[in-house]
């Protein structure tokens, strides 16, 4: 098909064609099968295009009504989530302390028991106490706890 | 009653769902504007839904609606007094008929075209998509562009040429 129908097709479907060419283009289109099925694929395509366009539409509507939500709502949603998240972890630790399984305890779970105790007795019998960050004479707070010694003379 | 009247109501809405792109197309080809398609398209399915009850069900559905689209549209242009560019009451009945038999073929153009959509450099497919967005004038989509409207319908024919020869390619080689 050449591209003088091509042309004339696109002018008629534009209201372009003046009287002349939209008779022309009727008498051609009479005549010949190849021509209508041109025509014919022609208008699916304007129609297809259009449902297109207003496809990309709609997504750039959604896109920008989601992009529009303003950061403090995004951020109080986020908050609401952590809340959820915080509430369901206190549920269930309540459920822990209210609801503890009693399970008979495995041999390696009493050595487990043993060896924590036992470092915690060893923990108690450190008689070494930290240094001192500062020398008591350099603390601000020094004074309050120990009050200084007044030397009394007999006179 | 109530479970009559929605399998009913279903049976019609699968049918004009099925048949409604290729009705589309053939309404398309009866008025020489875009715009008029949409009104006319809710004239055909209001009038395809009173007479739905009445339609025999061993009919064809397609051929009917076709019937009820071909009234509409020529009653739509005959109001507006704007069927001086209308083809003649055969070449209607052509197309119509060869509207039908062409509807797998317009379906598989359709589901093509996305393809050759993407096949198309960005400013092309941005600019025919934005030709054919609701409520745009070419005039100020040509102004914005810095270009004549008379060169913005060439560049946009040419662009059309290309996809429909694309698609026709397309659906030729599956």
């Amino acid at each position: 098909m050449n591209n003088h129908w091509h042309e004339q097709i696109q002018r008629y479907v534009n209201g372009q064609a003046s009287p002349a060419e939209a008779g022309a283009l009727q008498a051609a289109l009479n005549q010949d099968a190849e021509l209508r099925a041109l025509y014919l694929d022609y208008m699916n395509l304007d129609v297809a295009l259009s449902a297109a366009a207003e496809m990309m539409t709609v997504t750039e509507d959604s896109r920008t009504h989601i992009a529009a939500i303003p950061p403090t709502t995004i951020w109080s949603l986020v908050h609401s989530w952590r809340w959820l998240g915080a509430t369901a972890a206190g549920a269930a630790l309540v459920i822990l302390v209210l609801f503890p399984w009693h399970r008979p305890a495995s041999p390696a779970h009493h050595d487990i028991i043993a060896a924590i105790a036992s470092t915690q007795n060893a923990v108690a019998r450190l008689t070494v106490e930290s240094p001192p960050l500062f020398p008591a004479w350099a603390s601000p707070t020094d004074s309050m706890f120990n009050q200084p010694r007044i030397l009394k003379f007999d006179l | 009653m109530h479970d009559l009247n929605d399998q009913h109501h279903d049976q019609f809405l699968r049918l004009f769902a099925a048949h409604e792109p290729a009705l589309r197309t053939f309404v398309r080809s009866l008025l020489p504007s875009l715009a008029d398609v949409s009104e006319v398209m809710q004239e055909v399915a209001v009038v395809l839904w009173q007479k739905f009850a009445k339609f025999d069900a061993t009919r064809d559905f397609r051929k009917w609606a076709f019937g009820v689209a071909r009234y509409q549209a020529l009653a739509y242009l005959r109001d507006r007094a704007r069927d001086r560019h209308v083809f003649d009451d055969e070449l209607v009945g052509r197309l119509a008929d060869e509207a039908v038999a062409a509807g797998p073929r317009h379906e598989a153009q359709r589901e093509a075209l996305e393809t050759c959509l993407q096949k198309l450099p960005a400013h092309q497919r941005e600019l025919v998509l934005s030709a054919y967005t609701e409520g745009t004038r070419m005039d100020e989509l040509a102004a914005q562009r810095e270009r004549t409207a008379m060169s913005l319908y060439k560049l946009l024919h040419r662009i059309r040429q290309l996809l429909l020869e694309c698609v026709r390619r397309t659906v030729a080689r599956e």
